[in-house]
């Protein structure tokens, strides 16, 4: 069960999060609650796998827009690392980073 | 009458387009107290929604980044579409260069993602959408510079805005006119009239204040209300009358209203109010009403007006307007004497025939169009008189109608000089006749210019005498030559002993001012007789001849030259 203490454990921002849903906590672990099954992270992991850079960029900017909104720190700072290194076309291991994104997801799913 | 905006209690609908569900809620719940939202997941389901019922978005936030259509190519699809193009849209975005990107296309504004904070958000929202609003109706001119009012077009513009929102709500388009306007600014002047338009134009703000009207100047006298339905207007009428007196210590201001009630909001905006319009101009000139409501029997009436209106330069140079001569007789000797005549104007229309006097001298009367009318008339008549005179050897002085504007006229005793001038008379051959209704406004005025038209030698005939209220206040007022005794007199005297005495009280009044007396609408040997004895000098009527056109005239004249 996500609670407002364990997103804070977890990094998240539950101050800003909280305030953009205009102080509803109810909506706001709710949301967060989905990021799990946000399908931007397998979208994400397949263009990687199959080399298509633009469709990654499209699914990690996507992620970096929801994750930023409910100011899920960590995970927001790692969607942004992907999407602003594909946006710039740095030579980077992304299979590497998208597996740091997972790790990060995963350890989040297991708080909901 | 500004907030009609706020208090119309309708929210503006907008729409959230996002293929993220998370932004979409969020933004949604931030924007829903204050709009009515509606959420699309890409631009496809955007664009079906934008062109689905009414009424349509104020406000489309969009995300550049989605499936099926993005972000970019709807923005390029509303701008292309001529309704579409008029709906702001705000891109939400996490990428700079896209910010600059869809600005360039159009983009009213941005919101990054992380969205900033929800006032912020709101403020923008509202800004853009007031922003957009206030656009399309600034194009011209908001307000009318003398009065303050909107201008007609933003007037109309505003209008449709309003219905936007409010299109349930029962309204009312309302006319106001100044009756006789022109006169008040003829007679006292620009400035008067101007604190006038303006004056009353603060009256109306007031009272429609109330009743959630917004209001325009759309010509020169006339005004535009638009408000919510009213059950009754007296209490308004009431309460403009009030307050009419301190437009000005001069000037007697009378306003008439038009009412187009519960408007029927499928017809165009500019259509309420020419209804309200023909209702307005219905009472032009009816002292006894001031407001009338809208009805198709109305719309029939104004139209022939209009059309009357449109067409009479037209029939001034095609001659369609014929001058008519109606003979008057001498009785006092042995046997009628042909004297004068009066001119009368006649309208042969090619398309309906003769148009009734009736149908077009009150209407050219009430709009100042008579000036026209009576100079034309005063042309034709001075040079059939010079005519007459060439192929008879006489003259035959011929009685003219000087209408009430005429008298304001500046130029009035030099085209009647020229006239005279020009067909070589002299001014005792055309004879004014001038109205009751001419004395009632500016006596200062009236006494002056007939004066110096009397010191030219032009003979003032009063016509009408006893019809009104002032006939015997504008006796002691002004000089007169010639009386002449209103027909609704004649035609009773034989049957009633009121009329008779009055006739004979008009009689006494004429020989104690040692002027003649004229009589108009005889028609049979009876009334001849009795007025020959009760000593009227002239004659006009059936009983002697009908107006009728110049070659019948001279019928008449053969018929007195040889004997």
């Amino acid at each position: 069960m996500l609670t407002i203490e364990s997103l804070k454990e977890f990094g998240a921002d539950t101050v800003s999060g909280l305030q953009r849903c205009m102080g509803n906590e109810a909506l706001y672990l709710r949301l967060a609650g989905s990021v799990a099954k946000e399908p931007g992270f397998d979208k994400l992991k397949e263009a990687i796998d199959a080399g298509d850079r633009s469709a990654a960029f499209d699914a990690a900017h996507s992620l970096k827009g929801v994750l930023g909104n409910l100011s899920i720190t960590p995970l927001y700072n790692k969607a942004a690392e992907i999407s602003d290194a594909l946006k710039a076309g740095e030579d980077r291991d992304y299979a590497a980073l998208v597996g740091e994104l997972t790790a990060l997801k995963d350890k989040y799913a297991a708080l909901i | 009458m500004e907030h009609f905006r706020e208090t119309s209690g309708h929210k503006r609908r907008v729409l959230i387009v996002d293929d993220e569900m998370v932004n979409r809620e969020i933004l949604g719940n931030i924007l829903s107290g204050k709009y009515d939202v509606s959420y699309a997941g890409d631009g496809q389901e955007a664009l079906e929604l934008i062109k689905g019922e009414k009424p349509g978005f104020s406000l489309v936030l969009l995300d550049l980044i989605m499936p099926r259509m993005d972000g970019f190519e709807l923005i390029k699809l509303m701008r292309a579409d001529n309704e579409m193009r008029s709906i702001p849209v705000i891109v939400m975005t996490a990428e700079a260069d896209a910010e600059v990107k869809s600005i360039n296309l159009g983009a009213a504004d941005f919101i990054t993602k992380p969205y900033d904070m929800p006032e912020v958000i709101i403020a923008r929202c509202e800004r853009i959408i007031e922003f957009s609003e206030d656009k399309t109706i600034i194009s011209s001119a908001e307000k009318d510079n003398l009065t303050g009012l909107y201008s007609r077009d933003f007037f109309f513009e505003y209008i449709r805005q309003i219905e936007e929102f409010n299109n349930d709500t029962r309204m009312d388009a309302v006319v106001f006119n100044i009756d006789h306007f022109h006169l008040i600014n003829e007679m006292y002047g620009r400035k008067t009239g101007d604190k006038v338009l303006k004056g009353l134009a603060d009256i109306l703000m007031n009272i429609f204040e109330d009743v959630a009207g917004i209001g325009c100047r759309a010509e020169a006298d006339r005004y535009y209300v638009y408000c919510q339905h009213q059950y009754s207007y007296d209490n308004i009428m009431q309460k403009i009358q009030d307050n009419l007196p301190e437009l000005s210590e001069k000037a007697k201001i009378r306003v008439r209203m038009g009412i187009y009630p519960n408007v029927e909001k499928d017809i165009e905006v500019e259509a309420w109010f020419d209804r309200a319009k023909v209702a307005c101009d219905r009472i032009r000139g009816d002292y006894t009403k001031s407001m009338t409501m809208y009805s198709s029997e109305l719309h029939e009436i104004s139209r022939y007006h209009e059309e009357l209106i449109n067409e009479i330069d037209e029939a001034i140079e095609n001659r369609d307007l014929i001058v008519f001569y109606q003979p008057k007789y001498g009785i006092q000797g042995d046997k009628p004497v042909l004297k004068s005549a009066e001119a009368l104007i006649r309208w042969k229309h090619p398309r309906r025939g003769m148009i009734s006097p009736g149908d077009f001298i009150p209407l050219f009367e009430s709009n100042g169009l008579i000036q026209k009318l009576d100079n034309y008339t005063w042309e034709e008549v001075a040079h059939q008189i010079r005519r007459w005179r060439e192929k008879y050897g006489r003259v035959i002085p011929v009685s003219v109608n000087v209408s009430r504007i005429d008298i304001y006229d500046p130029a009035l005793e030099k085209k009647l000089m020229k006239l005279v001038e020009d067909c070589n008379l002299t001014t005792k051959d055309i004879m004014l006749e001038i109205t009751e209704s001419a004395y009632s406004d500016n006596q200062d005025t009236l006494v002056r210019v007939v004066e110096n038209l009397r010191n030219r030698g032009f003979k003032i005939e009063m016509d009408d005498f006893g019809s009104g209220y002032s006939s015997l206040n504008m006796l002691t007022t002004i000089a007169i030559d010639v009386i002449k005794i209103d027909m609704k007199f004649i035609r009773n005297m034989l049957k009633d002993d009121k009329s008779l005495r009055m006739v004979k009280l008009i009689m006494d009044i004429a020989g104690f001012l040692e002027v003649p007396v004229v009589t108009e609408g005889v028609e049979e040997k009876a009334q001849v007789d009795k007025l020959r004895e009760m000593g009227c000098d002239l004659i006009q009527g059936y009983y002697f001849s009908k107006p009728v056109p110049p070659e019948d005239f001279e019928k008449l004249i053969d018929k007195e030259m040889q004997g």
